[in-house]
């Protein structure tokens, strides 16, 4: 299996095609079979080198008990690129793998040439979004839980819900297991191993992307927000704030493009791929 | 459908780092509730078939059908039969 040692922690990876380097970053509690499964990484390698590995702590990668903080994540993606010998980047995030992408363009700019955000919250925004308790997976996993008796809140935090899930009896696991599909529910008990680690706090934490350290940005960043997206204030204020920043929509969905609409969320990431680096 | 993809995939399943299931494999086992895999399960699965067959297979487009048709498991029969639908005859 392809692992990579970065800084004595294993990281897993796969590459497909050839042509400019692409790298995929997944989601916090995602892994890199998003990428798989949504057929992106198949439809872009006829046309570029497209790496996608799972985040520390997630899918195939170590789990460590620090360490998820956009920038320490920033900085195993340099490390990733440095130890692939990739030539500099266009980044493609999904969610939480966006800001690691704005990040690691902000912090490692001869690296990385730009980002393509997919409905992309940023903590250091939370003063002009004030949509974070609409963002529909929180919504889910709370109802879902609320139906087996415990009450993770009202505030969104995700250190509580992977405690939470982690201290489920086996009784509401079986309760969980009839309302969920096998994937769902392979998905919920994935998120208990992450309890023990800060991963539920470092992705909520500014930890040094404020929002002016966000406009800073003079790399060419794709706004893809979904139809239904609850950040709209974000996506808003990126095109009104940065230099090099165009916006797009994937239509039918709601912060899970690359699943709920893949042969949309394709085409638009391709097109704008085409359009920042230039390629007919 | 040959038996021999089947027995290919159930003899590496037998191997598989994560699967905790001790019971018989056949084609009618499901992939995510009865072996209790996850989704990554299914990347490093594609590629060690890739590696065992020494091709590649277009998994993501078949990840992609499935999703877009709401399939949410899959039994071993019909990963097998994609499988053998796309082994190039060497």
């Amino acid at each position: 299996m392809p692992h990579i040692a970065i800084d004595n922690e294993r990281f897993y990876y796969q590459q497909a095609g050839s042509g400019p380097d692409v790298v995929l970053i997944h989601a916090a509690t995602s892994n890199m079979a998003l990428w798989m499964f949504s057929g992106i990484m198949e439809a872009l390698s006829s046309e570029f080198r497209v790496t996608a590995y799972d985040l520390r702590g997630h899918g195939m990668s170590d789990r460590t008990p620090t360490g998820y903080t956009s920038p320490e994540m920033a900085h195993d993606l340099a490390k990733l690129h440095q130890a692939l010998n990739l030539q500099p980047a266009f980044l493609v995030g999904h969610s939480f793998g966006g800001v690691i992408g704005v990040h690691a363009c902000l912090n490692y700019p001869e690296t990385f040439e730009g980002v393509i955000l997919s409905d992309t919250y940023f903590p250091g925004l939370s003063r002009i979004e004030p949509n974070l308790k609409k963002i529909p997976i929180w919504n889910k996993w709370r109802d879902l839980l609320g139906q087996v008796g415990t009450d993770v809140g009202e505030e969104v935090d995700f250190q509580k819900l992977f405690s939470m899930i982690a201290e489920l009896k086996s009784e509401q696991m079986q309760t969980l297991e009839k309302m969920l599909d096998p994937f769902s529910m392979r998905w919920l008990t994935s998120l208990a191993h992450l309890a023990p680690t800060s991963c539920g706090k470092d992705i909520f934490s500014e930890a040094g992307l404020s929002e002016e350290k966000i406009r800073s940005l003079k790399k060419p960043l794709v706004a893809l927000y979904d139809e239904h997206t609850a950040f709209s204030a974000t996506r808003d204020f990126l095109k009104e704030h940065l230099t090099h920043c165009s916006v797009d929509s994937v239509p039918a969905a709601n912060h899970l493009a690359p699943l709920e609409n893949p042969n949309a969320f394709i085409s638009l990431v391709k097109k704008h791929l085409c359009i920042s680096l230039q390629l007919s | 459908m040959s038996s021999c993809v089947l027995d290919d995939l159930i003899a590496l399943l037998r191997n598989f780092p994560s699967c905790r299931y001790s019971g018989a494999l056949d084609a009618h086992i499901y992939f995510f509730k009865d072996l209790g895999m996850a989704s990554i399960d299914a990347v490093v699965l594609a590629e060690m078939l890739e590696q065992f067959y020494g091709q590649k297979f277009p998994f993501s487009s078949f990840m992609k059908t499935l999703q877009e048709k709401s399939v949410r498991d899959l039994q071993l029969q019909e990963l097998a039969e994609f499988i053998e639908k796309n082994l190039k005859v060497s």
